[in-house]
């Protein structure tokens, strides 16, 4: 016999106060660690997909769309830019490496970038199978591309026009899987990735099939001698470049010149605030809930007030009903966070897995331990406080008077 | 041994003050202290358990004066040295009977016996009822608990307060003769205060308040 075990005999016998106090704190503790976990997966992929990328130049347009398009390979591109002027400002001294990408093809939803192997190298991605692209209408595929696709080294698809999955525009020269590259949870992992020359291609094959037919693409080329990229994507050599370089491209060309991580940055703002009103609103459930333990609390002791004294008269002292009353609420926040911690584990995942097919790849990282830590702390002290407030009567409580008044 | 001298307390400023004869009771002695309502009979009955402490006089239980004690020393004094026995069911809800016991042994600081409790709820004709809850007993069945709650941890003193009130003759007879052979098993003091004069006739000393 201890005090925990009349502590556990009495969360037993009160079944209904019991359940709706760990529901309660389950649901406000799950929401509350959902919202951190997405904020924090949302904020990750803002950071990890920048990679290397310091400056992203494009066609004149809104920068953030340029960003979104060719950076988080989300949102259509502006139009599309010069390569051999692109090739230029790749060859300035201040640029340490300018990958060009060009795009306008999906197979099944998933975007077929034409770029240089430098690109894999920018998102610091490797082989787990196969082998790089050497020639045309070679593919490497990203991780979760290679899984959701089901294909494997040496298949052949078609790719449709577009960004959008479309089995109507359908090209006519087939694609072939020469490597998967290792997961990163980063955007390579969603992309079918081949060389410039495949894009061009691919669609050089089909003006020439058919002329006259009208595309919207963003890759069309109008001759061998110009070609067409989206955009540029460049790491420089020092961060002074990054002071002069995009003013002078903005200035001087009629191309524009976008800071990704200060695009991001603001993009990470606008939607924060919706974050931080969600975190706000899960904080006051949670508040809530304590306050319910507490009121539930605050009456339980009021209605134990005889069976509290009479211990008293058994030799315990006002620390041991102190600590009986504790363990009580402590198994209830234990239990409830556990399995907040569980529904947000299953759960959450579950929730993101309807969103997969809009952003192609699951978002989700698990929450820092240090961040769930401070969550507990956060709750158990509340839960502390909860109980500190409710046990006054056993603070204050007069033997004799309970013991008459209940004779 | 128990002992009282000018022991008066008065609960609020301008309120009555209750004074109380002085009692002296040596070793294994019983005393009946009968009074109507309102004289302050579970007034003393709570001073001499420590749960009060007098305005004025002395409490000595085994030459321990016990309003000298500090408030977690009195705690453990009360919890090991007294028990209490009263007209209410005074048992955790949420335990069994058996479990109750073995709470009470706990928080008076004492090893839990099993086979003691065994033995004291066979004596008291509970051992049939000792994995069941306290709503599921009879009144009958919850005053022999409340008996064997204040004497399991074998006390120096029984008070027991109002033991009888609520039951009819026979088992007010039986409930005093258990209380009587448990004090005297235990060696302890068995002081009744009541206002039930039924039970005059089972003890030799006796003060009306």
């Amino acid at each position: 016999m201890n005090i925990w075990k009349i502590s556990i005999q009495n969360i037993k016998s009160k079944p209904l106060y019991t359940f709706l106090s760990i529901f309660v704190l389950t649901i406000s503790i799950a929401l509350l660690l959902g919202i951190k976990q997405l904020k924090n997966a949302f904020k990750n992929q803002i950071d990890h997909n920048l990679g290397k990328i310091d400056v992203v130049i494009g066609a004149k347009g809104s920068p953030l769309q340029l960003v979104l398009a060719s950076v988080l390979h989300l949102d259509n591109p502006t139009g599309n830019i010069s390569y051999s002027k692109a090739k230029k400002i790749a060859k300035n001294p201040m640029v340490k490496m300018a990958v060009p990408i060009s795009y306008g093809d999906n197979y099944k939803g998933y975007r077929i970038v034409g770029t240089t192997h430098n690109f894999i190298s920018l998102y610091k991605a490797e082989l787990a199978t196969g082998r790089y692209v050497k020639k045309s209408m070679e593919v490497v595929l990203g991780y979760t591309a290679a899984q959701q696709l089901q294909l494997y080294l040496g298949d052949t698809f078609l790719s449709t026009h577009g960004l959008v999955e479309n089995s109507v525009e359908e090209h006519e020269d087939e694609f072939t899987v020469v490597g998967v590259l290792k997961p990163t949870q980063k955007v390579i992992d969603r992309l079918i990735i081949t060389n410039l020359e495949s894009i061009w291609d691919a669609h050089n094959g089909d003006e020439i099939h058919d002329e006259h037919e009208e595309h919207d693409h963003y890759n069309v080329h109008h001759d061998n001698e110009d070609k067409e990229i989206t955009s540029l994507l460049i790491n420089f050599k020092t961060p002074r470049a990054l002071f002069t370089f995009p003013r002078r491209i903005n200035k001087s060309t009629n191309m524009q010149a976008v800071l990704p991580k200060y695009q991001l940055e603001k993009l990470y703002e606008y939607t924060s605030i919706g974050f931080k009103t969600m975190s706000w609103i899960a904080y006051l459930i949670l508040l809530m809930s304590c306050f319910i333990i507490f009121i539930s609390l605050y009456k339980m002791v009021k209605e134990r007030a005889f069976y509290l004294a009479i211990l008293r008269t058994y030799g315990a002292s006002n620390f041991q009903l102190i600590k009986m009353v504790m363990y009580e609420t402590l198994s209830i926040a234990f239990s409830s966070f556990v399995l907040g911690l569980l529904l947000t584990k299953i759960g959450l995942p579950h929730m993101l897995y309807f969103m997969q097919p809009i952003y192609k790849q699951s978002l989700l990282i698990g929450l820092p331990v240090l961040e769930i830590l401070q969550i507990a702390l956060l709750i158990f002290a509340t839960v502390i406080l909860s109980v500190l407030l409710a046990i006054r009567p056993i603070i204050t409580m007069n033997i004799s008077t309970i013991l008459s008044h209940e004779k | 041994m128990l002992q009282t001298e000018n022991l008066t307390f008065q609960y609020k400023k301008n309120e009555t003050i209750f004074s109380f004869p002085n009692i002296t009771l040596e070793k294994q002695e019983d005393l009946l202290i009968l009074g109507k309502s309102g004289i302050g009979k579970t007034t003393l009955l709570h001073l001499l358990a420590g749960i009060l402490k007098p305005t004025s006089g002395k409490i000595t239980i085994n030459n321990v004066d016990i309003n000298k004690l500090k408030d977690h020393a009195l705690d453990a004094f009360r919890g090991k040295n007294i028990g209490l026995v009263f007209q209410k069911k005074h048992a955790i809800p949420s335990l069994n009977v058996f479990d109750n016991l073995q709470a009470r042994l706990y928080f008076s600081k004492m090893s839990i016996n099993n086979n003691k409790i065994d033995l004291l709820l066979q004596e008291l004709g509970l051992s049939h009822v000792k994995n069941s809850k306290i709503n599921s007993l009879s009144e009958g069945q919850l005053q022999r608990l409340n008996i064997a709650l204040s004497v399991i941890h074998n006390p120096q003193i029984i008070l027991a307060d109002e033991p009888t009130s609520s039951l009819d003759d026979q088992n007010c007879k039986i409930v005093i003769a258990l209380l009587k052979k448990q004090a005297q098993e235990t060696q302890a003091n068995l002081i009744v205060i009541t206002h039930d004069h039924r039970v005059k006739s089972s003890f030799q000393n006796s003060i009306t308040l």
